[in-house]
């Protein structure tokens, strides 16, 4: 007897983000990545079709950061060219989108002016054609004159910009919806306070399709359940028809492992846990294979080799399983 | 002169007027607003009404004669001439969304309230005075002087047992020569025993006096209460003097710990209840030493503090009160300002954070006893709830703050001459105007003018959904060293020289408190399975102040986006049951059944409460399909 599967239907969908924009559409970019549009849990094809896959977005800072030289290594040669860091990720390391950090612009960090940071945001975008994801240098004041400086500079290019909180949401708003960007609603572990920086941007009239959140993520071993909860609790949310809930998820994974002691200790300190190198990125690799389960759309990521993992096993979790 | 009771529908509100009261000035005693323009004289024809029962004098006027042959008459004209029934036209009236459900305080509501507070119950006051005529002794008629006088006593009462303190026998014998045998005895009865508690010369039975008090976190307040004839004499009210040593119930108990700090709380909180004997002595001219018993509701904490009660063990694991039945103890051992051998009363706590005061809010509204199903809500510092009906009670306390009793505001206070209770702002000009109580000079905001505040922020998008400003071009809209703030009333309007403002800070307080009392009844809904509209009615108490602005508290999320019928504002119910248990001694033993019957809910217990406090702390709520009638 044939077993019959059970089935549930969603009442609703996530809704599709596109970032980037080609010259027809009035920007610079060779294609657009559109995430979100998943109508069903993670991977269950059987209920309702998940539209894009996951992406992967890798790295890059505007000055050198203080990485572990088992992941700086990779980037050795270009980490003080942000342009051409940003076309090894790309062209060698495969990575579906550019994540821009703008570090330098803290006043702890050099305090680059708001035209420096144009300068590197347009020398990224020269370099690669894949779309950008600009995050500021998590300085209330700076990133409000940084990022509005660059959403300006940028009008037309329909990028994601980050990171709108709930103390702090007003400015970058305004500016993706005058320079029509996408925003980045970062929330501190919380269901209701991810839904309520939802309501408060909605409220300025930026369309929910150009919201993505950021419920914020404990990396493995640092409280990655708890996150799991959370993101799943947004994604059930969205697809029982809550709107508020129901924006594509980005989940900064590499982030969130590479602070971890696992993802730093060296071979030498700890020889039993084996491989130093091999160790962060298999941490990076498993946070990020279970948080693809909880619905993450687009996944921040730093080491070449694990986004080489994770792009295959999304490539197997892609295939529809018909039943 | 004649006295009506005059009740308004659908509001279902009876006040109590004098004869010669128009249906419009009573009205205007329910709290209900009447749409007016010719000063009342008959001539504008909008305050029509239609009377539905009862004798009335129509003076007539100019009225349209649609509403004429439908029955209306003008309010302003109409005079009733026994008691009524009023319906009162949506057409008539000046704004429903200010509908006042109640007011309180010495507006004519009061009157019906103390009326009803006794209802089904007997007056038998726990502390009585009676008159006595003593046979003087002879040779042969020898017996002893307190012999003679229980004797007496005993054709008075139906207790066997009658005892007497020392300091009342030591005088008896000399009271009793020089009073010509002609006594009032003033007796407490409890536990089975009549427990004397003066002796004076003459009948002094009418100046016999008890008091109600309630032990608020933040606020007491005091009813004196004529034990002969049950009425009110008199109201006080403060802020509790323990405040200096923490704004809840946790830091005061922390301070507790310290070396003197359970003394230095004791003696603070029996400060604060001398003060206000002293003031309602004062003002109705009476002796302290004729206050003859204190019935006392309150918390937990307050309840053990007000005894001297170590409360320690109640904030530690397992948190278990020292005792929570209280026993009766005289004034003398609480050092009150009073006959010292008075006795002082208090309510049985339930459970270590639901106290005496929820008790006695359920004793005097009869929740237990009425078949609807009922949610009371006490908004105080520690913001309390039951839910039930005659069926079942269950009950929850959620840490609300002091800032609706005005604590914790930057320009909070409690509802007293000069607090603005009711506020506009223009949604151009955000120029502010102010309706204060008793209509004094602006001193302050009581804890509906607050309500009030934070909904009329957010209707004219001064602030966001989270209490933040919003940069708009206002003089009014300043920084400080701590933040924004918005002046609310110009320093040379008020009555204390500077400008009266509300501070970001004072605004996230506010939604911290509203948004624990609506996380409060949340949890306790889901608690017992039940959906919000199963609630047939919801009695709000506490101290905001006249008003409770019932569309602006559901606009705000302090309160359910239900019908305004479903709603009762009954005040404080803390005192009012305070009294009742005075008056009755049947009542009082009521609150000890009650008490037994409710089940108690710790909050604290699970994630659920918190995670409805985080979605609360939104205007009005993160779910904003919560409040549908709120727009957006």
């Amino acid at each position: 007897m044939a077993v019959e599967i059970l089935k549930e239907k969603s009442r609703a969908s996530v809704p599709e983000v596109t970032i980037g924009a080609t010259k027809e559409q009035g920007g610079t970019r060779t294609h657009t990545i559109t995430v979100g549009g998943d109508a069903a849990l993670p991977f269950h094809h059987f209920e309702g079709e998940i539209k894009h896959r996951p992406v992967v977005a890798l790295e890059v800072n505007d000055i050198v950061p203080e990485w572990n030289e088992n992941l700086l290594k990779y980037y050795r040669d270009v980490v003080d060219n942000p342009g051409q860091w940003a076309k090894k990720c790309v062209e060698e390391y495969g990575a579906d989108l550019v994540y821009l950090k703008l570090d330098g612009a803290h006043p702890d960090n050099g305090n680059k002016s708001p035209e420096e940071c144009v300068a590197v945001v347009k020398d990224v975008l020269a370099s690669v054609g894949v779309p950008l994801i600009v995050v500021g240098c998590d300085d209330e004041e700076k990133d409000n004159e940084v990022l509005v400086a660059v959403a300006e500079a940028t009008s037309g290019e329909n990028l994601l910009f980050g990171n709108a909180e709930q103390t702090n949401y007003k400015s970058l708003t305004a500016a993706c919806m005058v320079h029509k960007h996408n925003i980045i609603a970062r929330s501190p572990l919380d269901i209701n306070i991810c839904k309520q920086l939802n309501i408060l941007i909605s409220e300025m009239n930026l369309p929910l399709n150009r919201i993505v959140i950021d419920p914020t993520i404990g990396g493995l071993g640092y409280g990655i359940e708890y996150a799991y909860s959370i993101l799943e609790r947004a994604r059930l949310g969205a697809l029982q028809g809550d709107k508020m809930l129901s924006m594509p998820i980005i989940a900064t994974v590499g982030y969130e492992s590479w602070r971890t002691k696992e993802a730093n200790l060296s071979t030498e300190e700890n020889p039993s846990w084996g491989d130093a190198e091999e160790r962060g990125i298999l941490w990076e690799t498993t946070c990020a294979t279970a948080l693809l389960q909880s619905g993450v759309n687009i996944l921040l990521m730093r080491h070449p080799k694990s986004v080489q993992l994770v792009k295959k096993h999304i490539d197997q979790l892609m295939v529809p399983n018909d039943y | 002169m004649s006295k009506f009771a005059v009740t308004f529908f659908p509001e279902n509100i009876t006040v109590e007027v004098e004869e010669g009261v128009s249906i419009k000035q009573a009205a205007a005693l329910a709290g209900i607003e009447l749409k007016s323009t010719c000063g009342e004289v008959g001539t504008c024809g909008r305050c029509a009404v239609k009377v539905i029962g009862g004798d009335i004098k129509n003076l007539g006027g100019n009225l349209s004669s649609r509403l004429r042959n439908s029955g209306h008459v003008l309010a302003c004209r109409t005079f009733p001439e026994s008691d009524i029934k009023v319906e009162i036209p949506a057409e008539s009236r000046l704004d429903e969304h200010q509908v006042l459900v109640s007011t309180s305080r010495e507006k004519g509501i009061l009157v019906e309230r103390e009326l009803d507070l006794l209802e089904g119950y007997d007056f038998d006051p726990i502390c009585r005075s009676v008159y006595l005529e003593l046979p003087p002794p002879t040779i042969t008629e020898n017996a002893s002087d307190l012999t003679r006088l229980t004797a007496e006593l005993r054709k008075h009462l139906e207790h066997k047992e009658i005892r007497i303190p020392l300091s009342v026998l030591r005088n008896l014998a000399v009271t009793l020569r020089e009073a010509d045998w002609k006594v009032s005895v003033t007796l407490a009865c409890f536990n089975g025993s009549a427990h004397i508690v003066s002796i004076e010369a003459g009948d002094t039975t009418s100046d016999q006096y008890g008091l109600a008090v309630d032990i608020g976190t933040t606020t007491v307040v005091a009813y004196l209460l004529n034990l002969k004839t049950g009425s009110v004499v008199g109201k006080a009210g403060t802020y509790n003097k323990q405040a200096r040593f923490g704004d809840d119930v946790i830091s005061r108990m922390i301070y507790a710990n310290e070396p003197n700090g359970l003394e230095d709380l004791h003696k603070a909180v029996i400060g604060t209840v001398n003060e206000l004997i002293d003031k309602l002595v004062k003002e109705h001219k009476i002796k302290s030493s004729n206050i003859q018993t204190v019935m006392s509701a309150g918390n937990s904490v307050m309840a053990h503090l007000f005894l001297g009660l170590t409360p320690k063990y109640i904030r530690l694991d397992p948190y278990i009160p020292t005792a929570a039945d209280l026993p009766p103890v005289t004034a003398r051992d609480l050092g009150l300002a009073i006959n010292p051998e008075a006795w002082v009363f208090s309510f049985s706590a339930l459970a270590s954070y639901v106290g005496g005061d929820i008790v006695s809010g359920v004793l005097c509204t009869r929740m237990s006893e009425a078949d609807e199903m009922t949610l009371f809500i006490d908004i105080g510092t520690n913001g309390e709830m039951v839910l039930g009906n005659r069926d079942f009670l269950v009950t929850c306390a959620c840490s609300a703050g002091p800032a609706f009793e005005g604590g914790g505001i930057t320009f909070g206070m409690r509802a007293m001459k000069g607090a603005i209770e009711r506020l506009s702002i223009d949604p151009e000009t955000y120029e502010v105007s102010v309706e204060t109580v008793a209509n004094g000079k602006p001193v302050g905001i009581c804890g509906s003018g607050l309500i009030d505040c934070i909904a009329k922020l957010r209707d004219v998008g001064l602030i966001d959904r989270t209490g933040q400003f919003q940069p708009v071009s206002s003089d009014r809209l300043r920084q400080n060293e701590e933040g924004p703030e918005f002046v609310l009333v110009w320093g040379k309007d008020t009555g204390v020289g500077k400008d009266i403002v509300i501070t970001e800070a004072d605004i996230k307080n506010l939604i911290r408190s509203k948004g624990a009392v609506y996380a409060g009844i949340r949890s306790l809904l889901q608690m017992v399975s039940m959906d919000m509209e199963a609630i047939d009615k919801i009695l709000i108490a506490g101290g905001f102040g006249n008003y409770l602005n019932l569309s602006d508290a559901i606009s705000i999320g302090l309160l359910p986006d239900l019908p305004v019928e479903k709603y009762e504002f009954v005040g404080n119910t803390s005192v009012k049951g305070a009294q009742l248990a005075l008056l009755s001694r049947q009542a009082y033993q009521d609150a000890v059944e009650i008490g037994r019957k409710m089940t108690y809910i710790e909050l604290s217990v699970g994630t659920t409460f918190m995670d409805e406090f985080v979605s609360a702390l939104f205007l009005p709520h993160t779910d904003l399909s919560l409040f549908p009638s709120v727009p957006a």
